[in-house]
């Protein structure tokens, strides 16, 4: 008896979590020899094999060996730098270093930053477009190369075989003297397209529209129309759920939203007022003092990490209690609390300016806003509409009357970028065709099959069962080609686009920081993966099959 | 009463009955295959019809052929009267008086069981959802797994998904059920439950026609077996002609091999 009695006490100390466990053995065991039995077993287990202990001990000898890592070689790299005269520091940012940008939102960009920033404009603007155009054209040729009509099939066969096997470097360099092939600009040269379009070494010209004076009160209306659509597409659903009949739900929500835009490009000086709250918000904001963005910044922070382990806690719960933690799951409530530790750390000692940095921008974005609505910066009233459009031309410099350039207000995209969007949207495209091809061939035939019996329409079958299956299959490896897209935008220097590359290479020059820079191109395109990877990964949660 | 007299006492109240299905010389080619070889049948309303043979011998695609799953290339077919010819009005009217139960169940795993059952009723139909789905629970409780009904037919047992299936069919309240090899792919103690559904559903008066290896459910249900080897009707009987004096030497071959 002395036994049980003594070592009893050990196993509940060590199994603390999984109490009523134990509880259990005590109340459905009579036999105290029984007990015992299973005391001893838990008991004898030394500390090296015990699985709790090792996975801990292992954990924190892997978090030590990552930051010595990080220390080892940050610390090598800084000697070595050090030793060759290199400098590292970020102050490159605020200073001007003193280059043109050939293309981009600012040609001549003020401080080392804000080329940057072009840069990475440049590198975005070139990822969405090709992202968008190759998506539209993978499914056309994917499609079409599923499609009977044998010249479709032939031809999508055709472009996918040659693109997917020419490597992206060549096409580009390809598509660089393809376009090399246009003349200079001169005052003659010819209109295409009835005038919609210009060609010329200085690049393509299109028409633009563009948004104009009353582009964001206009916004409002659109915005209070999205609104009331939803109201109306649920309706609209209730309704057939409730009488059986097709109700247009889609095409009626979209027309209340065309129907409140209409309104708005009449009615849009309404919102004219909003420049007065919106003052008044960048006023407010701008007066907050920085210590209270700080206490504010750590109780989110505090707030968060327990938002978070109390959520997950939650989610452990079971009817019959909390389920017992697996040690994965204490290290998990272990880096929540650690990372709002590190958050805390980060707004008091590492970087208290975030606060005010905080309050200044907070500040200047409703200030923007403000400067959006009401009187236009001559404090004229805004009398035009929401949208400004703009044909391509030829024109006389303002300063230099000889020579000529395209109308400014058109769009004009220059052969730089012509080349390597042309080459990275096709080079795309005939990937993301396979990948749609794939994704409707594995529907399997049955599916087809059980539409056709239950007698779903071709135009049924295809909006309820195929493509919503296709579309799970092939939402992955879409992701991946988006990923690769973005990332193979790099290659813009082979066509000289001033991308984010070549912009920092340039940077690179003028001010030695060459770490900075790398750091802050990894930065970029990290965030940029991620920004992608969330968004993927959101729809394909939200499209995941449930099985079990 | 000897068997010769039950088989004719069924013949006469079956003669009496509404043709459902009638095939007349019905011709299909894979390629240079021949698969169905003048397939002639008349299936009566009510009437549950069993079709056995071995593998390869066209069965799976002859009833394929009576909701156009498959294209026949000569001959006729009738179903209820309409015949099935390239004209899409014929093919969906008969699809949708036809049901059509799979062997490897064929739902839509991207969609509930609920879902599964009236995705058909409401968009063919019209039906509005409170009707179909009202419905769809009758039709669960009848096949029995009334409480699966918001679950996928991921998380589900073969058996269950095969009655699911069933009851997707019956949504349609179609006239004539056609079942493709239904408990091939089944583990053997799901068979029962199916083969169970199917009973009842013979016993409610449905036009049927089986292809299955069920020799029990065969000889227990069926009001008449059609025998088919190398893609033509070897012969045709009641069970009790089919199993205790078969005619054809095909035939009590196919039973020798397998019983």
């Amino acid at each position: 008896m002395w036994g049980a009695g003594t070592r009893f006490q050990l196993p509940t100390a060590v199994f603390a979590r999984n109490t009523h466990v134990n509880e259990d053995a005590v109340v459905t065991t009579t036999e105290t020899s029984s007990s015992s039995l299973i005391a001893t077993q838990q008991e004898r287990v030394p500390l090296y094999r015990n699985t709790t202990v090792i996975k801990w001990v292992l954990q924190v000898i892997v978090l030590a060996l990552v930051i010595f890592a990080g220390w080892f070689f940050g610390q090598q790299a800084a000697d070595n730098l050090a030793q060759k005269g290199v400098q590292f520091d970020f102050d490159f940012i605020n200073i001007n270093q003193g280059f043109d940008i050939a293309f981009g939102i600012d040609a001549n960009p003020d401080t080392g930053g804000r080329a940057l920033w072009v840069g990475m404009v440049n590198t975005i603007r070139l990822a969405l477009a090709a992202i968008i155009v190759a998506s539209i054209l993978g499914v056309v040729l994917g499609v079409s190369r599923l499609s009977n009509n044998w010249i479709a099939n032939r031809v999508s066969s055709i472009i996918i075989e040659t693109l997917r096997n020419i490597p992206l470097l060549v096409q580009i360099f390809i598509w660089v003297v393809v376009f090399q092939q246009f003349g200079r600009l001169e005052a003659d040269t010819p209109a295409r397209l009835g005038g919609l379009l210009f060609t010329s070494a200085r690049g393509v010209s299109i028409p633009r529209i563009f948004a104009a004076d009353g582009f964001y009160q206009w916004l409002i209306w659109v915005l209070i129309g999205a609104v009331v659509a939803r109201f109306v597409y649920k309706n609209r659903v209730a309704v057939r759920d409730a009488t059986g009949n097709d109700t247009f739900a889609g095409p009626v929500a979209a027309g209340v939203v065309l129907l409140f835009a209409l309104i708005g490009w009449f009615a849009h000086r309404i919102w004219g007022f909003l420049e007065v709250p919106l003052q008044a918000i960048s006023d407010a904001w701008g007066s907050v003092p920085q210590s209270i963005v700080q206490i504010l910044l750590s109780v989110l922070a505090i707030g968060g990490s327990a938002l978070w382990i109390k959520r997950f806690l939650d989610a452990r719960r079971t009817p019959a209690g909390l389920a017992k933690l697996t040690d994965d799951d204490y290290f998990r409530i272990v880096f929540s609390v650690l990372s709002a530790v590190v958050a805390l750390v980060f707004f008091w000692v590492i970087w208290p300016g975030l606060s005010s940095w905080i309050v200044n921008s907070g500040s200047d974005f409703w200030q923007v806003a403000a400067d959006k609505f009401g009187t236009d910066n001559q404090g004229n009233e805004r009398t035009g509409g929401p949208f400004g459009f703009a044909m391509p031309d030829v024109v006389p410099n303002e300063r230099n009357p000889n020579i000529v350039q395209y109308n400014l207000e058109a769009l004009t995209l220059p052969i730089e970028f012509m080349a390597i969007f042309s080459a990275l949207t096709l080079y795309t495209a005939v990937f993301i065709a396979e990948i749609v091809r794939g994704g409707i061939l594995a529907v399997p035939k049955g599916q087809t099959e059980a539409a056709d019996a239950i007698g779903l329409s071709r135009l049924q079958a295809l909006r309820f069962i195929i493509l919503p299956q296709a579309f799970r299959v092939s939402l992955p490896p879409l992701g991946n080609q988006y990923l690769n897209l973005t990332k193979n935008t790099s290659l813009a220097i082979a066509a000289l686009y001033t991308d984010v590359y070549v912009v920092g290479n340039t940077v690179i020059n003028q001010s030695g920081r060459v770490l900075s820079v790398f750091l802050i191109w990894m930065a970029f395109y990290l965030t940029l993966s991620l920004i992608i990877s969330v968004v993927v990964n959101f729809f394909n949660v939200r499209l995941a099959i449930v099985e079990r | 009463m000897s068997i010769s007299d039950a088989t004719q006492a069924v013949s006469e109240e079956l003669a009496a009955r509404d043709d459902m299905i009638v095939c007349e010389g019905v011709d299909k080619w894979y390629g240079d295959f021949q698969a169905l070889k003048g397939v002639t049948a008349t299936v009566k309303e009510r009437e549950v019809v069993v079709v056995l043979g071995p593998s390869g011998s066209g069965k799976s695609t002859w009833i394929r052929t009576i909701n156009r799953l498959e294209v026949h290339q000569g001959g006729r077919i009738l179903v209820d009267g309409v015949e099935l010819t390239n004209d899409t009005r014929n093919i969906e009217q008969i699809r949708s008086e036809v049901g059509m139960v799979f062997q490897s169940f064929n739902l839509f795993p991207h969609l509930t069981v609920m879902d599964n059952i009236t995705l058909a009723p409401r968009w063919v139909r019209k039906q509005s959802r409170p009707d179909a789905e009202a419905k769809a629970m009758e039709l669960l409780d009848r096949v029995g797994i009334p409480e699966q009904a918001l679950k996928f037919p991921g998380q589900l047992s073969g058996g269950q998904q095969q009655r699911v299936a069933i009851a997707r069919s019956l949504a349609m309240e179609p006239r004539v059920m056609l079942f493709d090899e239904p408990t091939s792919a089944l583990d053997p103690e799901m068979i029962s439950e199916v083969l169970d559904v199917m009973k009842d559903l013979a016993r409610g008066g449905m036009t049927m026609m089986v292809v299955t290896h069920e020799m029990g459910f065969a000889r227990e249900v069926a009001d008449r077996i059609i025998f088919m080897e190398s893609g033509e009707i070897v012969e045709v009987g009641t069970p009790q002609h089919f199993f205790e004096s078969p005619s054809e030497d095909r035939t009590k071959l196919f039973l020798s091999q397998i019983l």
